[in-house]
């Protein structure tokens, strides 16, 4: 029988071959039973990741929370009216304050002094 | 389908119980299927756990149960995947951490192990998985998927949520590189 069926491959095509093979492939590869821990490592694996999720839920509230917080009191902070120490006179009042008109540096007449060093 | 809608409609709502009984009943097939994708029979439950891992966390997101099995194949696909990307990196630096006679020797030995390995089914298992070596791990898993899993073009279709030409393409340029390995891996067999 054995070099019957040796012909009977040797007259496929290959790409019939491949599906012979692909199908021995299949029946060489049967679905395994899991392991008794598997279920409780699985749910392991879930309990963790829930535990992660909820710090980082957790962090993001607290960051949020901090945020808000922070916003409120500056808010409040800026709200708070203070007695101003500067005065309300405008720019050009300061500035004659400062450099009233009898300063002579500013008022007198410009001195120019020519020399010829020619001569 | 394996479980009843009013089950998934349960999970969905948070009831673990639900969710436990709907891991014990795809917990074969989902087993089944990662052992062929990923040829690693160590790595096969940690890799079905995190299918449902991404299950329970993302059963909310599931418009309507009916599309409950394209959904779970959708995320044991996306599992295997990131398993072979992983492991494709650590290969690589495994390697390229062995000088070349170390690499020789290495290949040696498992050629040798090869050769004293009797049973047949190992056998077809070695020659698939190399064979699927010629295609990359997306290709791989479409045609696992295809060839071995018996999916229909639909049923790919809703799991890959592209086209069915597109897919027909995809298939057929990855089933013609495959093809052409087995023509070279025959040559060698029978110069």
């Amino acid at each position: 029988m054995e070099p019957m069926r040796g012909n009977d491959e040797a007259r496929q095509s290959p790409s019939q071959r491949l599906d012979a093979l692909f199908r021995a492939y299949r029946d060489a590869c049967p679905d395994p039973e899991a392991s008794a821990n598997f279920m409780p490592n699985l749910w392991q694996r879930i309990e963790a990741r829930q535990t992660y999720m909820f710090s980082l839920r957790r962090m993001a509230n607290a960051f949020v929370t901090a945020a808000l917080a922070l916003s409120l009191g500056l808010g409040v902070y800026m709200s708070i009216p203070r007695s101003t120490t500067y005065s309300s006179e405008s720019y050009i009042e300061a500035l004659a304050e400062a450099n009233p008109l009898e300063t002579p540096e500013i008022l007198g007449p410009v001195h120019l002094e020519i020399s010829d060093p020619g001569r | 389908m394996l479980v009843d809608f009013e089950l998934i409609e349960r999970a969905q709502k948070g009831d673990n119980v639900a969710f436990n009984e709907i891991v014990l009943a795809y917990r074969k097939r989902i087993l089944g299927t990662i052992t062929r994708l990923i040829a690693r029979p160590e790595d096969v439950e940690d890799v079905a756990q995190e299918v449902f891992l991404r299950l329970y966390f993302s059963l909310d997101q599931l418009r309507t149960a009916m599309v409950f099995e394209p959904w779970l194949h959708r995320l044991t696909v996306n599992a295997a995947y990131d398993y072979l990307r992983k492991q494709r990196r650590r290969q690589e630096y495994r390697m390229s951490d062995l000088s070349e006679q170390q690499v020789m020797m290495a290949d040696a030995s498992a050629s040798g192990k090869a050769e004293h390995e009797e049973q047949h089914q190992k056998k077809i298992r070695e020659s698939v998985d190399s064979l699927l070596g010629a295609v990359s791990e997306a290709d791989r898993i479409l045609l696992m998927l295809k060839e071995v899993e018996g999916l229909s073009l639909k049923e790919l279709e809703k799991i890959y949520k592209v086209n069915e030409n597109a897919l027909k393409v995809r298939l057929f340029r990855a089933r013609q590189r495959v093809l052409k390995a087995f023509g070279s891996s025959e040559k060698r067999k029978d110069p």
